[in-house]
């Protein structure tokens, strides 16, 4: 009969195989009293287990496959970390010889301080780091388990043979399926080639779910007393984004599952040639693809997708949430983390965009509330109004561009005075750092953002002062038509295809080539594919986009011809009824 | 015998998670000084991977730092820097 088993999803992927059970004796510990004269020998014996443990931890460590190393090698110090650690090294010790307990005993009661230290923690991520304990405490366990038997079967005169705590050669090709499992059981797996994790503790953040994700290989983990219905050898399918286990399925799930496998696999193998890709259109014009990234996870995500570069580093975050804004010296190494991560590709470094709606904690306090935030101190009007804010964080962007390709961009300017000051400033910085001997790169790259319509309409006067412009289409598209697009009553009114906003993107674009300087665009119309051609016939050559819509925008590119999107473009452009506007560009979607 | 302290704040994501505590346990290891952290009312040897992991310091809470011995200057200079450089993590 087929069942189906749930739990967390905590690896995407489809596996179809057998079960193969790993079976973990729970150890039982048993406390006894130790003569006094066998303390000291009590103590040896655990000592001896702690280092075996830590022997058999550097072991695993030297047969991690390299690719691997980044990876895993963090986790296995960790359990090498806490077996050094004086709560499993030194505690016990001191347990057994007050107490004249045995060995595992002491250990347990350590372990059970830990873990209560550990379960009562409110962070998720944080409290499932309970599980290193386990394993680590469990390792030891495991040998002080194996000493006695060994001396038992040592007695009757024969060798206990050494085993592994976990046999993985009969789980190749096979789901296997386990209570929990430990980093170093997972990798080892792994190697092994099994196909997919199914556990029954663990969350999204335990170590198996964190590992499979590395290793890409589909898991369900937190699977609740599911186990007990597997046997060795049950036919199951893990579908690792769903966290289901479908067991005993028929032949028709097995057909939608494979097929899924399929879909996946060239889904994948679309993604690969992709990714190789150059970002050329089919009459030849190279197009540049960068990502907007703010938080660390989304570099990694951008460097994935071969990003050309950083078109918008949003530094926000780092502001909020906090009694102090950050110093020059956190926003230089925030900086440079990225810059380095991107590994000599461009980054363009917005400066402050906060203030008004979103205020800078220990900065202004007691400030009038504004009356209309979005059109009130913000962004580069804050950053003028508050030079000690803005210097430190001009200066750490000038030392960081002794590092990389970087371009500073400044957000919100409405009238050029603003845009000259910001030169003034950061050629100050410069100056300052030219004294105190601190390496910067005189040529980085300063441009506007524009997202004003006054900024727009005089795109030209910008360029004269910029070395690149970014369009930034969100604000633009609110204050253009003059509606918030987070009120509900308005916000139908909200359409990058509006033709006011069009003509104001296609004047920012021909402003550039004018000017003879580079014009992306970073808002969120950038990243949506159905304006992706529009865009191009627009005369656009830079975009930037979030990482996960990358891809996409990618494949637009390389089918279009801009040549003749172009003449397409310009009927959308003249077009003066707004039905023949839209069919116009539904047209401009269909692909030739 | 001197002593020096500071306030650190966690910057990276996912707060003194397993690997930064360990990245911070192997730096406040290389310190004779006795190195102390502090997020009330929790208080952690720093050379203990057990009790700067019971810390639970989240990202965005302020810790104070605190070291003494010969090099406590030192030591409460480079664990303050690695706070800062995200535990020289690429997030």
């Amino acid at each position: 009969m087929t069942f189906s088993l749930h739990g967390i999803g905590a690896s995407k992927g489809i596996a179809i195989g057998q079960v193969s059970l790993v079976e973990r004796s729970q150890l039982e510990v048993r406390e006894y009293t130790v003569a006094p004269a066998w303390v000291e020998a009590e103590v040896a014996r655990y000592q001896r287990a702690v280092d075996d443990a830590k022997e058999q931890v550097r072991r695993l460590r030297q047969r991690l496959p390299r690719h691997l190393f980044s990876q895993v090698g963090a986790f296995i110090d960790v359990h090498l970390l806490m077996l050094e650690d004086d709560a499993i090294a030194g505690a016990p010790v001191r347990r057994i010889r007050e107490r004249f307990c045995n060995a595992e005993w002491a250990l347990k009661l350590e372990r059970d301080a830990l873990v209560a230290a550990f379960e009562a923690i409110d962070d998720a991520y944080l409290r499932a780091r309970r599980d290193d304990v386990e394993h680590a405490v469990g390792r030891v366990q495991q040998i002080l388990a194996e000493q006695v038997s060994a001396q038992i079967s040592n007695t009757e005169g024969t060798q206990a043979p050494p085993r592994p705590a976990v046999d993985t050669a009969r789980h190749a090709g096979r789901v296997v399926c386990a209570d929990d499992l430990t980093p170093a059981d997972t990798v080892l797996m792994q190697y092994q080639g099994v196909l997919a994790f199914v556990t029954e503790y663990g969350g999204p953040n335990s170590h198996t779910a964190i590992l499979a994700r590395s290793l890409r290989l589909p898991a369900v983990v937190g699977l609740h007393s599911g186990l007990q219905y597997l046997r060795d050898g049950d036919e199951v399918i893990v579908d690792g984004r769903h966290g289901v286990v479908l067991v005993a399925p028929g032949g028709r799930a097995i057909d939608y599952y494979r097929s899924r496998q399929d879909q996946i696999a060239r889904h994948h193998a679309v993604r690969r040639k992709l990714l190789r890709t150059p970002c050329v259109t089919l009459d030849g014009e190279r197009i540049g693809l960068q990502a907007n990234v703010e938080l660390g996870k989304d570099i990694a995500d951008a460097t994935q997708v071969n990003a050309d570069g950083v078109g918008l580093y949003r530094t926000e975050f780092m502001f909020m949430n906090r009694a102090e804004p950050p110093g020059e010296a956190e926003q230089f190494h925030a900086y440079r983390a990225v810059v380095d991560a991107m590994n000599g590709a461009p980054v363009t470094i917005r400066t402050l965009d906060l203030g008004a709606d979103k205020q800078v904690d220990g900065v202004r306090p007691g400030a009038p509330e504004a009356a209309n935030p979005a059109l009130g101190l913000r962004a580069v009007r804050l950053c003028l109004r508050e030079p000690g804010l803005f210097k430190a964080q001009l200066r750490a962007i000038a030392r960081v561009s002794a590092y990389g390709r970087v371009r500073m961009m400044v957000p919100m300017v409405a009238v050029v005075e603003e845009l000259l000051q910001v030169h003034s400033m950061l050629q100050q910085c410069r100056e300052e750092l030219a004294t105190e001997g601190v390496a910067f790169d005189a040529n980085m790259p300063v441009g506007a953002m524009i997202e004003v319509p006054a900024a727009a309409i005089c795109a030209d006067l910008f360029a004269r002062n910029s070395d690149f412009l970014s369009i930034g289409t969100n604000d633009l598209i609110q204050y253009t038509i003059a509606i918030d697009r987070i009120d509900d009553e308005v916000n139908y009114l909200y359409d990058p295809l509006n033709p006011a906003v069009l003509r104001l993107v296609q004047g920012v674009i021909k402003a550039g080539h004018s000017a003879g300087i580079p014009v992306a665009m970073c808002g969120e119309m950038a990243g949506d594919s159905r304006y992706t051609r529009l865009l191009l016939g627009l005369g656009l050559k830079e975009f930037s986009v979030q990482p996960n819509a990358l891809l996409e925008v990618k494949q637009v590119i390389v089918n279009a011809h801009v040549g003749r999107l172009r003449k397409l473009v310009q009927r959308v452009m003249r077009a003066h009824k707004p039905a023949s506007r839209k069919a116009l560009v539904a047209q401009l979607n269909q692909p030739a | 015998m001197s002593t020096a302290s500071a306030e650190v704040t966690i910057v990276n994501r996912l707060g003194l998670h397993a690997r930064a505590a360990a990245a911070l346990v192997k730096v406040a290891g290389r310190f004779a000084s006795k190195i102390e952290l502090v997020n009330e009312p929790r208080r952690a040897d720093a050379k203990s991977i057990m009790a700067v992991m019971v810390l639970a310091a989240t990202q965005g809470t302020t810790l104070s730092l605190s070291a003494q011995g010969e090099d406590a200057e030192q030591a409460v200079a480079a664990v303050t820097a690695l706070i800062a450089d995200r535990f020289g993590e690429n997030e």
